[in-house]
């Protein structure tokens, strides 16, 4: 994997000046954690919690039946575990430091995107530059702050929650979030609160060989609704860097919560996520995810259906082009009975690009009335993309319906004759057929995104055909 | 002419590779990824633990084939050393290291009537099955295998090899004792032939089969999988599938069905691939489980690698009860639940199974 | 002796009411015709009488031959000569027509005795050539890939086959092209019988022309309310359902 060609991707190639007051250098060792638990000015319970995960993220394997051949080619001891330029947590957008202003106008966050801006935890390297949140939501009693302070200030509300949906020891690289984590989101809705507008949040990585790793926690209290929007993308580098968050979310009885990603990192990141939601009773996790970028992704959002009636849903676009692994996929663990499923994949392989669906549907002992349906289809737009399809189901019990379906087809060739016959290119018949293989699912992404996402198809289209 | 002296070096040569080959081939554990469900630590081991010390003994019978019946020969070994096996080269290995019994058929013309081979053990049997079916052969081919007794095995390893306008219907009935074991690796080559390949298992305490269909050769290559199995008790049934397209313009389907009962476990992990320049495939791949208890489990693990373009293929894995409207219809028409659910379970698996007989008569 | 049901109400498994206290006597030896808009609950009390798991009683009673029916399986109740003719009948995948009645009939023979095969295969090639089928169809499965016409005529051949003392034709006519439709009505007015009686479910007069039934029930709302002769569906034929709204 190490020596695969790949096209440098000029899009989004650009870097500033790192002016980082911490850095806690290269490598993970427990100086390494004494120094960002210092930096942080952390309780003494985290700084013994990250150095048992990182005791844990020493013995775990990799992962090894579920993981494509290119993760072995992260270098541990190659990373930055930790920068920050030690500003705390800014209130208003005059307070966000120029570079980071810059930064966002070249990442084509369009002008009036600014105004969005305001309720929108976005994080510049390891710690968060921006975090305003509107007064709006704190006269709700929601709390939307970064990991660091969420565990400071609300140690009462994201503690118990904390690292119980991914465990310390569920695999490698959670064990690694668990010892180096910062920055992130830590979000809690009460009771009965629904929120109308999403929340947003920008992540990018600015420096060389930096490792980030974000933390995400959010809890929906009984009945509450929300939905988390996170928009990535970054500048590219010579050497891999790596990207290893962790996102969970508790839905308590009869929540909602919807989280869509948008991913677009620079083609030589790997990117490494772990996302999980618990849904209780009658509570429902919908993960809306559209991978675009990276060198490596694995990506499988879970929902643990945990509680009777509770549903689980996955909505997953990827694109992968030439040089780019995208092993993204799903996971449903139907551990309460009559809880229901639904999984929508579709990916797109352009011309070397390789786009994997990994998937684990299981349905457990004695749980009644469960349903699960998955269907993924791929399509191949040149003779040398691949794409590949590995599902693991399991079904205990008479009274549960499972099924999967997939498909791997290509553009009709009679299809572009006859747009090309009515005047488009070849590359705009593409991208319009492109576009129509994923119409559904862009749907289900707000509306900002979808627009965007449709430009970032027809670029794609323009550059591999022209 | 054979020289004693030669023939005696030749046979401590294979025998001195079959150790070597046996000594050097590991265990799959649990990191293998081909034995995933499979628990391996336990069924591997057991397995293999039987082949080791295995008396070889079993019978052989062939109906209908004499002028294509040959002794499991050199050639015969050597393309067994040439097999590809799901994870099991272990197993490879111990057949080799047994090497000697079984059936080879060489067939060059049509056969009206079907050819029947039987291999039958109390003990331990690690016979070897090869079919080679020239330009043009056709044939019928129902092997059956059978294990009686507590403690018997079979340890089969098969190969069938089609050439260009071959047509070749083979099915593997594996029949245990309840408390027997079965594992059948079998590698069929289609280059410009037609292979039809049905398997079913019933009453072994663990079964295993690994299938793999190298599908080469241009338009026309068609090779057919199916399954169709009943499991009750605490029986596994381990099935690992691949098809593998090597040129393009050929077709695969595979149809694995299962009623899975009791406390019965059934694996299914199958792969297609598509070569790079395999173009022009058109690949299908289902896996059906019907479940009926309550203690029943499955796993299904239908994988797709495609790396050519103009492909079609898809795959499809459902499991479910029986289907409720389906038995209140048969119940409607008075008949008793137990018998509806038999009728509809074996209608199930007959969907697989009657595209083996021969026409149906009325 | 006839099929007595006595304020019949139901409702789809914790879901709306259905039947809200049906009323209806069906002696032996009628026929009795149903007709109501749609969504007036004829198919639910086709199945409720069936049996059909996705419907419970929730009060009143059913009885045939003075036999509590409701108490009943689903097999039982077709044993103790209930038919249904379905309005969607269900494809059983793998199940050969043959061997479905087979099965059917063997249920109905005291224990100890088989069905007799040869017989079996006279008399049903005999009956299906009385409703113009072709005789292949007893290798097929049960009505897999079956046209809708075709389903229907299996339905009735089973009918025949099974010979039941009650038998429902919920919405038979539909699917039928004019030529089916007279066969179909032929087999059953063949069945008619002093020790037989049905219950006609239709929209539609075509059918009624050919199996007159002896009293006509309009069901509306979950309730039968009006009971009349033939000049009842004439009247239908002519204005419609309007004339339940006032």
């Amino acid at each position: 994997m190490a020596d695969l060609p790949f096209q440098p991707d000029t899009r989004g190639e650009f870097s500033f000046p790192e002016n980082h007051k911490y850095d806690a250098g290269y490598g993970l060792t427990e100086a390494t954690i004494d120094y960002i638990c210092d930096a942080k000015g952390e309780p003494d319970w985290l700084r013994r919690f990250r150095k048992d995960a990182l005791k844990k993220f020493h013995e775990l394997p990799m992962p090894y039946h579920w993981a494509p051949e290119g993760i072995r080619d992260v270098d541990f001891d190659q990373i930055r575990y930790y920068l920050s330029h030690g500003v705390p947590p800014r209130k208003s957008w005059d307070d966000v430091p120029d570079d980071v202003k810059r930064t966002f106008e070249r990442l084509g966050v369009p002008e009036q995107e600014r105004a969005f801006l305001a309720g929108v935890d976005a994080q510049y390297d390891s710690e968060t530059a921006y975090n305003n949140m509107r007064e709006e939501l704190s006269k709700q009693g929601v709390i939307f702050v970064n990991s660091t302070e969420g565990l400071k200030e609300h140690e009462d509300v994201f503690r118990p929650w904390f690292g119980k949906v991914i465990p310390v020891g569920d695999n490698k690289f959670s064990a690694l979030n668990h010892a180096a984590f910062s920055g992130g989101s830590f979000i809690y809705v009460p009771k009965g609160v629904k929120l109308k507008q999403p929340l947003q949040a920008y992540f990018r990585i600015n420096s060389e060989s930096m490792g980030q790793f974000e933390r995400t926690l959010i809890i929906a209290d009984e009945g509450a609704e929300l939905m988390y929007m996170e928009g990535c993308t970054a500048p590219k580098f010579d050497s891999a860097t790596l990207h290893s968050g962790v996102v969970e979310l508790v839905a308590l009885k009869g929540a909602k919560i919807q989280y869509v990603t948008v991913q677009n990192w620079a083609t030589n990141v790997y990117n490494l996520v772990i996302q999980r939601g618990l849904a209780m009773e009658d509570a429902e996790i919908r993960w809306i995810d559209c991978n675009l970028g990276s060198k490596l992704t694995m990506k499988y959002p879970a929902v643990v259906l945990q509680g009777r009636r509770a549903r689980g849903e996955v909505v997953s676009i990827s694109l992968a082009h030439d040089g780019q692994d995208q092993d993204t996929g799903a996971r449903m663990i139907h551990a309460a009975p009559e809880t229901t499923s639904n999984i929508v994949a579709k990916s797109i392989s352009i011309g070397k690009g390789r786009a994997s669906y990994r998937g684990e549907v299981n349905v457990l002992k004695g749980m009644k009335g469960c349903r699960n349906n998955t269907e993924c289809d791929a399509l191949l737009i040149s003779a040398e993309s691949r794409t590949d399809t590995y599902p693991a189901i399991t079904v205990n019990g008479n009274s549960c319906a499972v099924q999967h379906e997939a498909s791997v087809s290509q553009v009709d060739e009679e299809m572009l004759f006859y747009m090309q016959q009515r005047g488009l290119t070849r590359a705009q018949a593409m991208s319009l057929a492109v576009n129509g293989f994923i119409n559904d699912l862009v749907n289900e992404f707000p509306m900002e995104y979808s627009v965007e996402l449709r430009r970032l198809i027809d670029l794609e289209m323009e550059d591999s055909i022209g | 002419m054979d020289f004693p002296e030669n023939n005696d070096i030749r046979l401590a040569l294979e025998q001195a590779e079959a150790e070597h080959r046996l000594a050097t081939a590991t265990l799959p554990d649990r990191l293998c990824e081909d034995w995933r469900f499979g628990r391996p630590h336990k069924h591997a081991a057991a397995m293999a633990e039987l082949a080791e010390s295995a008396d070889n003994a079993g019978t052989v019978t062939v109906e209908g084939a004499d002028d294509a019946l040959c002794e499991p020969d050199d050639d015969a070994r050597d393309s067994v050393k040439l097999m590809q096996s799901i994870g099991s080269d272990k197993f490879l290995a111990l057949q080799l290291a047994h090497f000697g019994k079984g059936v080879v058929l060489f067939l060059e013309r049509s056969y009206k009537e079907p050819i029947t081979i039987t291999y039958e053990t109390e003990g331990t049997f690690l016979p070897t099955t090869q079919i080679v079916a020239v330009a043009g052969a056709k044939a019928r081919i129902i092997e059956r295998h059978i294990c009686r007794g507590e403690k018997a095995a079979i340890l089969c390893t098969r190969t069938i090899m089609a050439a260009e306008g071959a047509e070749l219907s083979v099915e593997l009935h594996e029949e245990g004792s309840g408390a027997s074991r079965a594992m059948n690796i079998t590698n069929i080559t289609a280059d410009g032939a037609a292979v039809r390949h049905l398997t079913t298992h019933s009453n072994h305490a663990w079964a295993r089969e690994e299938t793999v269909a190298e599908i080469m050769g241009a338009k026309g290559t068609d090779v057919q999988l199916y399954s169709a199995n009943r499991l009750g008790a605490a029986q596994v049934l381990d099935q690992h599938t691949r098809q593998r397209h090597t040129s393009g313009g050929s077709t695969s389907n595979l149809l694995y069905k299962n009623v899975v009962d009791d406390k019965a476990t059934a694996v299914f992990a199958g792969n297609i691939y598509v070569s790079p320049g395999a173009h022009d495939t058109d690949a299908y791949q289902s896996n059906r489980n019907m479940m009926l208890s309550e203690d029943a489990t499955i796993h299904s693990l239908p994988g797709l690698e495609i790396l050519a373009d103009h492909v079609r293929c898809s795959h499809g894995s459902a499991s479910a009860p029986m289907d409720e409207e389906q038995l209140f219809y048969l119940l409607s028409r008075g008949i008793p639940r137990h018998t509806a659910q038999l009728l509809v379970a074996e209608g199930f698996l007959g969907d697989v199974t009657s595209r083996f007989s021969p026409a149906e008569q009325d | 002796m006839s099929l007595i049901i006595k304020d019949l109400c139901a409702r789809v498994k914790d879901g709306a009411d259905i039947l809200k206290g049906i009323n209806l006597e069906i002696p032996k030896g009628e026929v009795h015709a149903i007709m109501g808009p749609n969504g007036s609950g004829k198919s639910t009390l086709s199945k409720v009488l069936c049996g059909h798991p996705d419907y419970e009683v929730t009060g009143g009673s059913a009885e045939l031959d003075g036999q509590d029916l409701l108490s009943m399986s689903v097999d039982e109740r077709s044993r103790a000569g209930l038919f249904l003719a379905f309005q969607h009948p269900v494809e059983v995948p793998g199940v050969t027509n043959a061997n479905f009645l087979r099965a059917a009939l063997q249920a109905r023979m005291p224990e100890g005795e088989t069905v007799d095969a040869v017989a079996f295969y006279k008399t049903l090639r005999a009956k299906m050539k009385q409703l113009g089928m072709d005789t292949k169809f007893t290798a097929r499965a049960v009505n897999e890939g079956f046209s809708g016409g075709e389903k229907k005529r299996n339905d009735i051949l089973q009918m025949l086959m099974l010979e039941p003392s009650y038998a429902i034709l919920d919405e038979t006519d539909s699917g039928l092209d004019v030529d089916a439709l007279r066969i179909v009505s032929e087999g059953v007015n063949a069945m008619r019988a002093p020790f037989r009686s049905f219950m006609v479910i239709t929209h539609y007069k075509r059918l009624l022309d050919y199996i007159r039934p002896d009293v006509v029930h309009v069901l509306y709302q979950g309730r039968i309310v009006r009971t009349a002769g033939f000049e009842l569906v004439d009247h239908i034929e002519e204005k419609g359902f309007d004339f339940l709204k006032d």
